[in-house]
């Protein structure tokens, strides 16, 4: 049984380990390649060095300029909007679900089910839920704003929209967070006589902190890569006010027209070193935690 | 129970039916609203239930050249399935590689694979693109079934879920002459069932709702899966809610059935993604 050749790791790693090379591991050494590159996707990638980085940062007369600081713009501004809606009011639903009122069962799939919905089919209904025409806002509550072409409401629809298709999963992490918390502490602040804003913020909250703090990062993760939903419900609309980095990423690389695809992959690393940064957030505390 | 207990218990069943009431009307809408006729949607404001049902809205999408939703559907099924097996075997082997093979560096090749999940996918997108179209991918299923399936988040559930069975079920089989491959089948697979089920699960539903990568790869409408493919029915009905929807309520079908199959896995799978703290 002595043989020096030992094949099983290659039969059982091998598979795995060639499909992380060829399609997770050398796409992002040559992303970032591409990005110091002037690129139209089919002729040789000329070297460049630093210009992309210089034109977008820096070029005022550029059009990548404009491109890059209106989508960072926008993308942020999402963030900033729908990271703490999808904290929060998942949270909130989660604390009421779980006073395990009749129904809460029922309640918790229901809420859940957005999140397995596929983006473009969430955005089709949605639209015409916010159309003029077809929607229920004029006929019912006599609203008479177009909602995906009217600032700030084209922003609340998004975020709304968000906030309907992402809550689920928080809140299921929430609800089975929450069921963790040992019952004698919270017996224990009731003969103490503490009232409920208090029992949350001295007993809830710091027994979730792990999760809340998990959840917070990967959402934040995940929405710094909105796309669909300004696409499909706003088309980037009013005036470009809600056109989104990954947007013009996307329209960049492989729109209509020659393919700007050394300067797309410029500002995907841009958006990726911001990303990274969170990412190595939660890197950091996952350590932390096996440690 | 206090009569306070009961007050809350009662208060919170009230806010969260009406918050259900309102999550859940829009997909109600355009569930009816599929079987209403274009012209009814058209000439009688905002109602929900169809004054006269009707399947003509889905009858439009059949044999439809600009935007075939039926064959979208079954391209999205072909595709889901696929990407759930291939990431399904990947993903099992290696795990039990990691867990039971001794060989050199492993764990530092773990640990490099787990540090890569830092790295932002933004940046893969143009590059993976490049490497699909040179291998001949474009148009073809292959593109969206095999780049996204070596997850190494994946990995390291199915992986934590083996290191937690125990050594001596596999080493009593290795004395009684079994092969590296035959305990994996015999022992190994069957008692991962319950994370396997789950990896299943996220991996179909995955594949099916992905919508930027499969419309970068496929240009060719026919190959098209149906979450991208209802961009290109959103242009086309834009001021057609009849059939808009019904294309709409095609896609989320399966989804939902697989969840009303194994809500549990869903659930038990979310608090699984929670526990990586």
């Amino acid at each position: 049984m002595k043989r020096k050749m030992n094949f099983w790791p290659a039969v059982f790693i091998g598979p795995f380990l060639i499909l992380f090379i060829v399609f997770v591991l050398a796409p992002a050494v040559f992303g970032v390649f591409v990005s110091l590159t002037d690129w139209d996707l089919y002729n040789a990638p000329e070297f460049v060095g630093f210009d992309n980085f210089k034109t977008i940062l820096f070029d005022t007369e550029s059009i990548y300029h404009d491109q890059f600081f209106n989508g960072a713009k926008n993308t942020l501004s999402f963030v900033v909007m729908a990271v703490p809606a999808c904290i929060i009011i998942p949270l909130a639903l989660a604390l009421m679900l779980s006073v395990k009122a009749r129904g809460h069962k029922l309640f918790q799939s229901l809420l859940y089910l957005p999140n397995l919905f596929a983006i473009s089919a969430v955005m089709i209904i949605w639209a015409f839920q916010l159309s003029l025409s077809y929607g229920p806002f004029k006929d019912w509550f006599g609203l008479d704003i177009n909602i995906t072409s009217t600032q700030p409401w084209a922003w609340i629809a998004i975020v709304g929209v968000t906030l309907w298709w992402c809550a689920g999963g928080n809140l299921i992490i929430y609800v089975a967070a929450l069921n963790t918390i040992p019952k004698d502490q919270i017996e224990a602040s009731q003969i103490d006589g503490a009232g409920s804003v208090i029992r949350f913020f001295r007993i809830v909250l710091p027994n979730i902190r792990s999760q809340l703090l998990f959840t917070t990062v990967m959402t934040t993760i995940a929405q710094f890569n909105v796309y669909g939903q300004a696409l499909m419900l706003t088309g980037g609309g009013p005036n470009n006010s809600t056109r989104v980095l990954m947007m013009y990423i996307q329209q960049n690389a492989f729109g209509t027209g020659i393919s700007a695809a050394g300067m797309a992959a410029a500002m995907a690393v841009l958006l990726g070193l911001v990303i990274m940064i969170f990412s190595g957030i939660q890197f950091m505390i996952s350590r932390r935690a096996e440690a | 129970m206090g009569k306070s207990e009961r007050v809350k218990k009662i208060v919170c069943f009230i806010v969260l039916a009406a918050v259900c009431v309102v999550w859940m009307f829009p997909v109600l809408w355009a569930v009816l609203t599929s079987f209403k006729s274009e012209y009814e949607i058209q000439s009688s404001g905002f109602h929900l239930i169809p004054r006269e049902w009707t399947i003509d809205n889905y009858m439009q999408l059949v044999g439809n050249d600009s935007t075939p939703v039926f064959q979208w559907f079954v391209n999205s099924l072909i595709i889901a399935v696929g990407h759930m097996l291939l990431v399904l075997v990947i993903v099992s082997l290696a795990a039990y590689g990691f867990t039971r093979l001794n060989f050199k560096f492993r764990s530092q090749l773990f640990g490099i694979l787990l540090s890569t999940m830092m790295l932002p996918s933004v940046i893969n997108l143009i590059p993976n693109f490049k490497i699909v179209d040179s291998l001949g991918w474009t148009n073809t299923f292959l593109a969206v079934i095999v780049p996204g399936a070596a997850s190494v988040y994946n990995l390291f559930l199915v992986k934590q879920f083996m290191d937690g069975i125990p050594k001596e079920l596999d080493e009593s089989a290795f004395v009684d002459g079994a092969n590296r491959f035959q305990i994996f089948w015999h022992i190994i697979l069957p008692l991962s069932r319950p994370v396997l089920t789950v990896v299943a699960l996220f991996s179909f539903t995955g594949a099916w709702n992905d919508f930027l990568w499969p419309s970068i790869v496929m240009t060719d409408v026919d190959k098209l899966p149906i979450t991208p493919g209802l961009q290109l029915l959103q242009g086309q009905y834009m001021t057609y809610p009849g059939v808009g929807t019904a294309g709409a309520i095609l896609a989320l079908v399966p989804t939902f059935l697989l969840y009303l199959a194994a809500q549990k896995s869903f659930m038990e799978s979310m608090s699984l993604n929670s526990g990586i703290k």
